[in-house]
Formats: structure tokens, C-alpha cells, sequence
């Protein structure tokens, strides 16, 4: 992107709770149009950031503005423009469908005709038609998420803020959340989206990734899967991958082998070195020497799971 | 401040009471059903009492007397007794409240005016029985002796009330028979109309257990919106109770309603805007649902029993505790239903305490107002 | 044994709750305290201040010391001189004044003539009729102190001897007549209640309204296991919060302890177990804490009307009387009024005992069987 004005500015936003540092020093840019995710471990900061980019948490120190607006000052002048999903499932358990977007919508200054429409596309968007006077508690968790994100928008925001909107959803109904996030970014709406899902970070245009409150990263996906680590993954399917792990990490503890890091994936090792390729053979050995067969061993394209494991690890 | 918002908000909040019938009639008519109990239960008039007789002289003027005193519901004769240990065991158990016991030479005693040879046992431990059967007694015992002495000197010639030299006549304006009943009621009433004050303390801090008020802060939803849409509900749901509820005074209980229905109704609203204010200021501190209800159980609900001159009348209290009173919206209110029920008066003379009810509100709504901040910290 | 210490490690649990949640706990229990502290100060004051005006047509030597009497009295706070009637009414309108009192102008020369009989009216405030009754019972004791005065001299009787023509009065177990012990037992034991229903009401609606009690359900205890894992820091917060009132009555208000304490902490605990089974059940009735609040609010305010707090059972009609045979605090309150200020021991004390047995069997199996089918 280039002199466009930010849709997003942050600058060494710091959050402390007492002694504790939930925030440590962030800063970023999001550019408009663009779906921006901030990846991180539970209790990373990343709701306390999105809390702060809103207006809703006072940062020890730091700034944020949004749409060209400093929101520590005027937090109340983004609200009408901007839209947020909670982390918590936070519209009215004990209200219907209906209501729950005639309120937001009321809230959001919508009235009557205009009101209506938007509503009917908010059903739209997210699959409930017909579903209007379900109470939402009897709704099941992926549509639920649809219908926050409807209510979300129904003001037609220019920013999106979703803090975690997939936790705790079924895979599929995940991939088709993200589809919706697609075509409202197509309509020109820019997404501010947190997550600890590493599939869902593939979906951004750009990362951000956090740990303990500090940003160990950032880039776009590409980016950061080609320079996010030294190193490259070697993948090995042995016959006890829990085993494996210990005796590779245990080797590369003692020094013997050069190893970046050793992760268990399911069944599989991931075992990440500069110039891991010519390590295979060592490898191979460490792992007979323990009765370990090592099973097809391949160097492969690392996923941003990799990247990040291999940052935090740092 | 936008009319559309706040009724968006009121509109939720009546969408919230009314989502499962049982909630809505535990809300709607919570004051009503409170004020039907807390009446039967503190104010019966006083009748029945259990009573042991010892006659010691057992001649047929104490055997009048006896008959006498135990006319009428206010005394029952539980049973003639013989010895003083009878006595002491029917008090231990609770079979009887109060002992009469005649002196041995009783008749003789009350015609040459040595006194009254008549002693009253009572059981401490529930004084009430005991001073109504003492007064009863008393009264009755007066009535016997007065009836003694005027066969004996009438001479002086139809002169009942001898023993009384000063007359008393006694009227009682607005409770003429000064049954307890008469006067609690209306109190009661003003206690229990502050209800709602619980329910919207409780919603605001039942949107922050919940996290909807994070998500209601991101919208341009402003404070006083939000404070003002929570409030208004449960203003209506005091009014409909403000309807209900004289009218079952009056039938339930023949507590007259001599005021302007009218001017009960706009009083009433001016307290329940100021109560309702003391419930949103507890809900916006409170976190929690349960510290929001023990909040308000010590600050609304304690106070209004105490404080507001309804069991306790203010003018035995010391300074401190008057001064304090003046800020419990209870106290003017409870004038103000006393006002229009019993005494029959109207806006010329309870206006000061609407203006101090109305005033009161716009306090407790400021303040609400002001320590609401729609931040999470 | 296994199931106790599953049974523990749930108690942990709930103890920590009340550890973060620790408002409810202490404002209840310091609630209850304070209230008792205020309802015992509150009835062992005697009323005073009420105002007072007086129409004195007579003005006379005997009419004026009539007044000072009332004076003198603690009761009232005597306004300034009043000149007419109509003063009076509107003051009785307006609510200025609790009693009025007028002095007819033939006072002193009836009182002085042997068979004189001076009427003196008293108009009295009955809109409060608390005040009221005092405010009446202050004249009557000293126009009586007046007219015995008055009678000796007429009936020639010698002022000595002369005891008043009233009944002598003996007060059992409450020499004082302090009405503080009469109401603290009784408000001892609504606290109680009160207490032990609102959190056993709260313990499952709660959870379940904060969506934590599905969590719950799935782990491997029994309905009977979470049931005791739930009452135990109820049992032991409300076992506390007895023996602080306890403390409280005794210090504060010499209410004294004649029978057997220790009989009445043990009985004490029983009641708390019936109690805590009726909030069992409304815990599972309701369906959020704003209900559970509600309804411990009805149930406490009916059960109220039956322990003869405010006023004996015995001038309620039948079916109330024969109703509250059924309400364990009922039983409580005659039971600690027993212990407490009379002294009295099982052996008077054995039909409440049976009754509050009986009854916390039956509530107790019948909550238990509620609570077992609304939770699977």
C-alpha cells in the first residue's frame, strides 16, 4: 500500500494492570480494504489491544487513531463507523433473532425503512431467514457467530473489529464465516480480526503475531512464511513420534545436532534447521540408534504454524 | 440525546421481563405480593390471647368479674387453674400468654376500695400480647370496680367513671380505632413500591456478568441513554403496581383511600424516579448480580424499613439519623401515602415532597450518570 | 472414602467462588448483624419528641400543672401555645403533630367540687398510630397520676396506703420488658432463614445462569455428591452468622441464654439443613438469580407472617395458625424464645423438635428428589 492514510494507526500502545504488562510497545498500521489478523496465545493481549483500538480500555500510554480519528480523545466519534464483535458471544441470549438485530440496529441509528432493509440483509448474510423469532440461546455456536457478525454490521461500519469471532466453532462453519468476512471486504469494509486459529491467519492480508504482549513478527503470510524463520522443515513420519520428539530435542540440547526446533504434529516431526536437508542422514541415525524407525522424511514448505511455533520458541 | 435510542433500549429491557411468563409476573407483581404478605404479617390486630385464670377467692363477685373481663375475642380463657405451678407450666409452654391471678379476698378488697386485689403475669417474651391483655384487663377491671362502687355509693348519683375523676375523650382522627393496620399499610406500600429499585440495579450488573454491556459500550448507545432506557421500564412496572395496589388495600384490608387517585399516581412516579435513581447508582458500581442485590438490600431496603418513619417514627430518632432520613426518597413518600390515604390531602400540601422526591432523582441520576463511564478500565 | 473427597474438592471449589464473589457472603452476614443491631436499638428506644399541642381554655393553677405534667413526660416535646381549635386541625392535617390535648375552661372548678367531672378531649394523630398509642398511654398516665391524686382526697382514703386502682404487674422472663428481646430472637432467626435460602438459591441458579453448570453436570459426581459439595460453605457461613447474632443479642442486649446452649446450636443446625433444602429446590426452579432473588424474597416474607414475628399466631386467623404447624421457622422461633428466655429444655421443647425433624425429612427428600430429576 502506499500513501494512502492508514484505515488503522497505532504507536507503542502499553497496557499495564499493576505490575503485570498486558501490552507491551505495539504498534502497527492497517491499510484499508485489507483483512489485518493479530495472531497470538490466549492471554497474549490481543483483546486488550482491540479494547484499547476501540476506545473501551484507557492505554497506559501510547496512541491509537482510527479512520484519521484519535480515539483516546474522542472514543465516542469512531462508534457509528465502526464495528465490533466481542470475544464473548454478546448479544441477548433471552432475545429472538429479530429483536436482538432491532436493537443494535435501533442503537446504531437505523430507523424504519432503512432499518428494515438492512436487517433483511443481515438474515441474508448470515443464513437465518426464516429464523427470525428463534430465541438465540437455541441457536447452535457457528450460527450464532453469523448472527453477531450481522449485527455487527448493520450500520454499514467502515471498520470491522472481531475479537476471536470463530472460537469454539465447527470448521466448517468457520471457512464459511471467513467467506462472509471476504465479500464485506469486497465491499470495501477493512477487518481488524484476532485469532489463535493458524489456518485463519492464512486467510489475512497481512499478521501481526504476538506473545506476552509484545509483536515477535509481522508481514504478510508469504512473507513471513519465507523470512519469518531461519531454517527450513523437515518433515519425518516415524513409528513413535512422541519418542522421537524427546531424543531429537534431547540431541539438539546436548549440541549434537544443529537443530532451530523439534515440534510433534499429530503423528508427524517437524524438525527445523539451516540446511536441514543435509541433516537427514543424522537424523535418520539419532532415531535408529533408539529403535526408532524414521519413516518417510521430506523437506516441505514451511506453514505459518512452523513460523510461529519458531518465534515464540525464540 | 437521541428519544430513539433510549426507547430502543427501554424497548429491550421490557423484551427481557417479558421472555418467560414466569419471569414477568415474579417482576411485574413482585410489590404487590410482597405488600400482601408483609401485611398479614405485621399488622394483625392483636385478639385470642391464650389466658390462665387463678381465683383465689372464688366468690360470685370474682366469678363475675372473671366473666367479664374474658367477654369478648380480645381474651381467651385457655383454663381455670388452681395452683401457681400450673400457672408456671402453661407459661413455660407457651399454652398461655398472660395469668390473672385473684387474691383471696377480692371481693371484699374491691368494695372497701383497697386498691385493686388483682395481678397480671404476663409472658416477657412477647410484649405485645402482654400490654394489650394488660390494658384489656385494666380497662375491663375499671369498668368492674367503677360498677362496684356506683350500686354501692349511688348517692352520688349515676356516677360512673367514679375512679376516673378527669374524663378523657379520646378521638383518633383518620384511625379511629388506632388499629396498627390502619397506618402500616400505606407505609408499607411506600416500602414496597422502592422493589423495582432491586430489578434495575440487578440489570446493569447482569450485563456485565454477561459482556453485553462491552458490546453495548461500542455502540453510540451514550450513558445517560443507556441509564435513562434502563430505568424508564421499571418505572412503568412501579405504576402498574401503584394501580393495584389500593385497590387491595381497600378491598383486603378497609384502608381507606381518601385522597385524589390522580395526585397518588404523579407523587408515585416522582418516587419511583428517585428510587429507581438509587438502584441505578448501586447497579453501575456493583460487578456482580449478588453484590448488586446485597447492595441493595443494605442501602435501599434496610434503610426504607428503618429509616423512613414507618415502624419508627422519626421524630424519637436522634439528629443524625433525621438528617439522613431526609435523603431516603422512603421518607417523603411514606408522608406522602399516609397523606393520601388517611388524611385525604392534596397537592397544597404534599407538593414539598414531590419536589424533594423529583429533586432526589435528578441527584442520584447525576451521579449515576457521572461515575458510569462507558469504559472497561 | 472416595465420595468424600470428591465431595471436598467441590466445597473447594465453591469456597473459592466465595472467595472472589465474597460481597454476597459479608454483606449478608454483616447485613444481618447490623440489622439486628438496628432493630434492638430500635425497639428498646422508647418513643419521645412526639409534638404536642395543648388549647388550655381554663388557664388555671390546676390546668397548668396538668400541663407541665405532660411536660414532663419524656414523650412529648410540647409546641408553642395554641389559641384555637382550628390551629389544632390543621396541624392534624398537615401531620405537624402526633396528639393534642384540650383543657376545658371548667377544669379546675369541676376537679375542686366533690363529683366534678371535667372532660377533657384528646384528638390524637392516627395516621401514625405507633406514636399515637404512646402519645396515649402517656396522657392516660398522667391524668391517672392526677385524678388518684384527686380520688384520695375525695374517697378520704390515706394517701399512703393507696396503691392506684390498677393491677399489679409481674413480667416473666422479661423483667425489663425490653421489647429488644422480643424482636431480636425473632429477627435472629428470619436472618437465618434468609441467609441459608439466599445462597442455597443462588448456588445452582447461578451456574446455571452463567452457563458453568453444564461443566459441571459432566463431571463424574453424583447428584447427592454436588448437592453436599454445595451446602457445605452455606452450612458453614450460616453456622457462623448464627453464632455471631447470638453473640450479638447476648452483648448488646443482655438477652440472656437460660437453657442449654449447646442443645440449641445443635437445633440450631438442624433448621439450617431444612432451610437449606428449601433453597435447594428454588434454586432449581429458577431459571436465573433475579428469579432466585424473587422468590427466596416471597418464600422469606411468607414464612415471616408465621413465626408470630411481628405479632402471635394465636390472633391470625385458623387456617393460618393451623398452616404454620408446617413452617419450620415456626418451630425455630419458639424453640430459641424457649431456650434463650425461658429456659426451658426438651422436655417442652420435643414437639417443635419432632416437628422440625419430620418436616426437614419430608422437605429434605422431596428437594432432593427435585433437584436429582431437574438436573438430569
Amino acid at each position: 500500500m502506499t500513501s494512502e492514510t492508514a484505515t488503522i494507526v497505532t504507536e507503542n500502545l502499553i497496557k499495564r494492570f499493576g505490575e503485570f504488562t498486558a501490552v507491551d510497545e505495539v504498534s502497527f498500521k492497517v491499510h484499508p480494504g485489507e483483512i489485518f489478523g493479530f495472531l497470538g496465545p490466549n492471554g497474549s493481549g490481543k483483546t486488550t489491544t482491540i479494547r484499547m483500538m476501540l476506545g473501551l480500555l484507557t492505554p497506559t500510554s501510547g496512541n491509537v487513531e482510527v479512520l484519521s480519528i484519535p480515539v483516546l480523545e474522542q472514543p465516542e466519534a469512531i462508534r457509528g463507523r465502526v464495528g465490533y464483535m466481542s470475544q464473548s458471544f454478546s448479544l441477548y441470549n433471552d432475545l429472538t433473532v429479530l429483536q436482538n438485530l432491532r436493537f443494535y440496529g435501533t442503537a446504531y441509528g437505523l430507523s424504519n425503512k432503512g432499518l428494515k432493509q438492512r436487517i433483511d440483509r443481515a438474515l441474508q448474510m448470515a443464513g437465518l431467514e426464516g429464523r427470525e423469532n428463534v430465541r438465540t440461546h437455541e441457536l447452535s455456536g457457528g450460527w450464532r457467530q453469523r448472527l453477531a457478525l450481522g449485527a455487527a454490521i448493520l450500520h454499514e461500519p467502515e471498520v470491522l473489529f472481531l475479537d476471536e469471532p470463530t472460537a469454539g466453532v465447527d470448521p466448517l462453519s468457520r471457512r464459511e464465516f471467513w467467506e462472509l468476512l471476504y465479500q464485506l471486504v469486497a465491499d470495501g469494509v477493512t477487518v481488524f480480526v484476532t485469532t489463535h486459529y493458524m489456518d485463519e491467519a492464512e486467510h489475512c492480508h497481512r499478521l501481526a503475531l504476538i506473545q506476552r504482549g509484545k509483536i515477535i513478527a509481522s508481514g504478510s503470510p508469504n512473507e513471513m512464511r519465507n523470512q519469518g524463520m531461519h531454517g527450513q522443515v523437515l518433515e519425518i513420519a516415524p513409528s513413535d513420534s512422541a519418542r522421537a520428539v524427546k531424543i531429537l530435542r534431547a540431541a539438539k540440547a546436548d549440541g549434537r545436532l544443529p537443530l532451530e526446533s523439534v515440534e510433534l504434529y499429530g503423528s508427524l516431526v517437524h524438525v527445523i534447521a539451516d540446511g536441514v536437508e543435509s541433516l537427514q542422514e543424522a537424523i535418520a541415525l539419532e532415531l535408529k540408534r533408539s529403535e526408532i524407525e524414521s519413516g518417510r522424511m521430506a523437506v516441505i514448505e514451511p506453514s505459518l504454524e512452523d513460523v510461529f511455533i519458531a518465534c515464540m520458541r525464540d | 440525546m437521541s428519544i430513539r435510542r433510549v426507547l430502543a433500549v427501554v424497548r429491550k429491557e421490557i423484551q427481557h421481563i417479558l421472555r418467560d411468563r414466569s419471569t414477568f409476573v415474579l417482576v411485574l407483581l413482585a410489590p404487590t405480593a410482597l405488600m400482601l404478605l408483609m401485611a398479614y404479617a405485621l399488622t394483625v390486630d392483636i385478639q385470642h390471647v391464650p389466658i390462665a385464670v387463678l381465683d383465689y377467692d372464688r366468690s360470685p363477685t370474682s366469678r363475675d368479674f372473671v366473666q367479664q373481663i374474658m367477654a369478648g375475642d380480645d381474651l381467651d380463657l385457655y383454663a381455670q387453674v388452681s395452683s401457681m405451678e400450673e400457672i408456671e407450666t402453661l407459661l413455660m409452654r407457651g399454652e398461655i400468654k398472660v395469668a390473672l391471678i385473684l387474691a383471696p379476698d377480692f371481693a371484699r378488697d374491691i368494695s372497701s376500695l383497697r386498691g385493686m386485689p388483682l395481678q397480671i403475669i404476663i409472658d416477657g417474651t412477647e410484649p405485645q400480647s402482654g400490654a394489650f391483655a394488660v390494658d384489656h384487663v385494666g380497662w375491663r377491671a375499671e369498668e368492674f370496680l367503677n360498677q362496684v362502687l356506683s350500686s354501692q355509693m349511688g348517692a352520688f348519683g349515676g356516677s360512673q367513671g367514679i375512679l376516673q375523676p378527669i374524663d378523657l375523650r379520646v378521638r383518633a382522627w383518620y384511625n379511629p380505632s388506632l388499629k396498627p393496620r390502619v397506618d402500616m399499610i400505606p407505609g408499607l406500600i411506600s416500602m414496597v413500591l422502592g422493589f423495582p429499585a432491586l430489578s434495575v440495579a440487578l440489570t446493569l450488573a447482569h450485563e456485565r456478568e454477561h459482556g453485553t454491556l462491552e458490546q453495548l459500550m461500542a455502540t453510540p448507545i451514550g450513558r445517560a441513554e443507556l441509564l435513562l432506557g434502563k430505568m424508564i421500564p421499571y418505572v412503568l412496572v412501579g405504576l402498574v403496581n401503584v394501580i393495584i395496589i389500593p385497590f387491595l388495600a381497600m378491598l383486603m384490608f378497609r384502608i381507606p383511600f381518601n385522597g385524589s387517585f390522580i395526585v397518588f399516581f404523579l407523587l408515585s412516579a416522582a418516587f419511583l424516579f428517585a428510587i429507581l435513581g438509587m438502584g441505578l447508582i448501586i447497579g453501575v458500581f456493583m460487578k456482580t448480580q449478588p453484590a448488586a442485590l446485597a447492595l441493595s438490600f443494605l442501602l435501599i431496603f434496610f434503610p426504607g424499613f428503618f429509616m423512613t418513619g414507618i415502624f419508627f417514627p422519626i421524630a424519637s430518632m436522634p439528629e443524625v439519623m433525621r438528617l439522613e432520613a431526609l435523603a431516603l426518597p422512603g421518607t417523603h413518600y411514606a408522608i406522602i401515602t399516609r397523606g393520601v390515604f388517611l388524611t385525604g390531602v392534596g397537592l397544597d400540601v404534599l407538593w414539598p415532597y414531590g419536589v424533594m422526591l423529583v429533586g432526589l432523582g435528578v441527584i442520584f441520576l447525576a451521579i449515576a450518570g457521572l461515575f458510569f463511564r462507558k469504559r472497561l478500565g | 472414602m472416595a465420595t468424600w473427597r470428591k465431595i471436598w474438592s467441590l466445597s473447594l471449589k465453591e469456597f473459592i467462588h466465595l472467595r472472589s464473589d465474597w460481597w454476597l457472603p459479608v454483606f449478608m452476614v454483616l447485613g444481618g448483624a447490623l440489622e439486628l443491631l438496628l432493630i434492638g436499638w430500635a425497639t428498646s428506644r422508647p418513643i419521645t419528641n412526639l409534638p404536642l399541642m395543648v388549647l388550655d381554655h381554663d388557664r388555671s393553677a390546676a390546668s397548668r400543672s396538668f400541663v407541665v405534667s405532660l411536660e414532663n413526660t419524656e414523650t412529648f416535646n410540647l409546641e408553642d401555645d395554641v389559641y384555637d381549635i382550628v390551629t389544632i386541625e390543621e396541624a392534624l392535617r398537615l401531620g405537624e403533630i402526633n396528639a393534642a390535648v384540650i383543657i376545658p375552661p371548667d377544669f379546675s372548678r369541676e376537679l375542686s367540687s366533690p363529683a366534678g367531672r371535667p372532660t377533657v378531649a384528646v384528638l390524637l394523630n392516627g395516621a401514625e398510630s405507633i406514636p399515637a398509642t404512646a402519645a396515649l398511654r402517656a396522657i392516660e398516665g398522667v391524668t391517672r397520676e392526677m385524678g388518684d391524686q384527686i380520688l384520695v382526697q375525695r374517697l378520704g382514703l390515706k394517701a399512703e396506703e393507696f396503691e392506684g386502682f390498677i393491677p399489679s404487674l409481674r413480667v416473666w422472663f422479661n423483667e425489663s420488658l425490653s421489647e429488644a428481646l422480643y424482636t431480636t430472637p425473632a429477627e435472629m432467626g428470619l436472618m437465618l432463614e434468609f441467609t441459608v435460602l439466599l445462597f442455597a438459591a443462588l448456588s445452582f441458579s447461578r451456574e446455571r445462569e452463567l452457563g458453568t453448570l453444564e461443566q459441571l453436570l459432566v463431571m463424574p459426581f453424583s447428584t447427592l455428591e454436588i448437592v453436599i459439595g454445595k451446602a457445605i460453605p452455606v452450612i458453614l457461613v450460616a453456622f457462623f452468622d448464627f453464632v455471631l447474632m447470638l453473640g450479638i443479642t447476648h452483648l448488646a442486649f443482655g438477652v440472656p441464654v437460660r437453657g442449654s446452649l449447646s442443645l440449641l446450636l445443635v437445633l440450631a443446625f438442624v433448621y439450617l439443613l431444612v432451610e437449606l433444602s428449601k433453597g435447594l429446590m428454588i434454586s432449581v426452579i429458577a431459571k436465573t438469580q433475579h428469579q432466585a432473588f424473587l422468590l427466596v424474597l416471597m418464600v422469606g416474607m411468607a414464612d415471616f407472617m408465621f413465626t408470630g414475628y411481628a405479632a402471635p399466631v394465636e390472633s391470625m386467623p385458623q387456617v393460618i395458625q393451623w398452616v404454620s404447624n408446617i413452617i419450620p421457622a415456626h418451630h425455630f422461633l419458639t424453640i430459641v424464645r424457649g431456650i434463650l428466655l425461658k429456659g426451658t429444655g426438651m422436655e417442652v421443647l420435643w414437639p417443635n423438635v419432632l416437628a422440625l425433624i419430620v418436616l426437614g425429612l419430608v422437605i429434605g427428600g422431596y428437594s432432593m428428589r427435585f433437584v436429582r430429576r431437574s438436573l438430569s
